[in-house]
């Protein structure tokens, strides 16, 4: 298992990305490509005991910053940390590429260097979210595309089906359309025609609209929604799980293990779905943990091999 | 120029979409819900077509699909002519 890590990403700097890197290589018997400056990376890694021999450091002279368009700055920055990191999952020599950098430039690169899944225009991310029946339900887009034409939310229905019978084991997974009311008239004018070509897909098995409400109530496998939407969704989750921690922890003293479970700083990364590679998104704030976290998802994928399941998956429903 | 016009037309309509006749040389790419990653597929569809380079400087400052057209037709036309 090698991971290529775009270390330049991330609101902490590359020595937080790092240092999770090095959490990740001491726990697993895989390899790491850190992709970055390798001034800044050389430094990071002064005094820090890691296993050289599964440690390869990759200098690039390039970084895309959060405010330029993604997709011009993929074709013009041949060099950024993120085009090489992807890269090198194109080249066959990682397994997986992950990056807390621009979310934008990292679907980009994924889109223009891994490719597409046929059928598929944009690639989403997609979350779990802890429910009430004890698994997790599956929301997509949590932040890739934050304006998505209906026909691509109908796409992201049938990637979080095929990603939860594949990877969940769910048969059948039931898929519903986040909206502000359970009728189908309900919602802007990308919401209802979404609704409308969903029912007509037969090999998607769409319960119809999901309120915010009803997220954790289990009864929903794949919750579709726009990258806006979700990131919105997600942020607040955190905001509101961060919230009730202070809380409790006035009220009673301590906090109940539920609160690891739903701690996003623990949480990691969440693979771009639709893509042919494993390329996983990890927060911008994230801290080494978390980094350490993504990690494992992306050994989770690979082992899992969600490239090819969801190909086969997706072969079946579109 | 029309036969390129009509190309870049089809696989922009093809990836948004959209009925051809619904792209005019005036038209807004923004109207038609065309973001940057759209355009460079176009553009990366035309590279392939016409085995050309096309530089990305200036294309997030075209903001119909006219502009776009002619500023990659005009590169395609020097470097043909060496």
């Amino acid at each position: 298992m090698r991971i290529a890590v775009d270390v330049m990403g991330g609101d902490y700097g590359p020595g937080e990305v790092i240092s999770g890197a090095l959490s990740w290589l001491q726990e697993s018997a895989g390899s790491i490509f850190l992709v970055g400056r390798s001034e800044e990376i050389e430094a990071a890694l002064s005094g820090q005991d890691y296993d050289a021999d599964r440690l390869q450091v990759i200098n690039t002279t390039e970084v895309i910053a959060m405010d330029e368009s993604p997709a011009i700055a993929i074709r013009r920055k041949k060099d950024a940390s993120i085009v090489v990191a992807t890269g090198l999952v194109k080249q066959g020599q990682a397994d997986a590429v992950l990056s807390c950098g621009s979310t934008g430039a990292q679907m980009a690169a994924a889109l223009f260097i891994l490719g597409r899944m046929e059928g598929i225009e944009r690639p989403p991310i997609v979350g779990g979210i802890p429910n009430l029946r004890g698994t997790q339900s599956l929301l997509i887009d949590v932040g890739a595309n934050v304006d998505c034409r209906p026909t691509q939310l109908v796409q992201f229905g049938a990637l979080g089906s095929a990603y939860a019978s594949a990877v969940q084991a769910i048969a059948n997974p039931r898929v519903g359309l986040l909206n502000n009311g359970a009728e189908e008239t309900k919602g802007n004018a990308a919401a209802v025609e979404a609704y409308g070509l969903l029912k007509q897909q037969p090999k998607i098995n769409f319960i119809g609209n999901v309120e915010g409400r009803d997220l954790f109530s289990g009864d929903c496998d794949v919750i579709v929604c726009d990258g806006f939407t979700g990131n919105i969704v997600l942020k607040a989750m955190e905001g509101l799980v961060l919230f009730l921690a202070q809380q409790t922890m006035r009220e009673i003293g301590h906090l109940p293990s539920i609160y690891q479970a739903v701690d996003y700083r623990q949480v990691g990364g969440a693979p771009l779905l639709g893509v042919k590679g494993v390329s996983i998104v990890c927060h911008g704030s994230s801290k080494s943990q978390a980094i350490q976290s993504g990690m494992r998802i992306a050994l989770q994928c690979v082992a899992s091999r969600i490239v090819e399941q969801q190909e086969q998956a997706l072969g079946a429903l579109i | 120029m029309q036969e390129f016009i009509e190309l870049a037309r089809k696989i922009l309509a093809e990836q948004l979409d959209l009925n051809p006749q619904d792209i005019a040389l005036e038209t807004n790419l923004e109207d038609l819900d065309a973001d940057s990653i759209d355009v460079v597929e176009m553009v990366m569809a035309l590279e392939d077509t016409y085995d050309v380079e096309f530089p990305e400087e200036g294309l997030e400052n075209l903001s119909t699909f006219g502009a776009l057209v002619t500023a990659l037709y005009e590169h395609l036309e020097k470097v043909k002519n060496g």
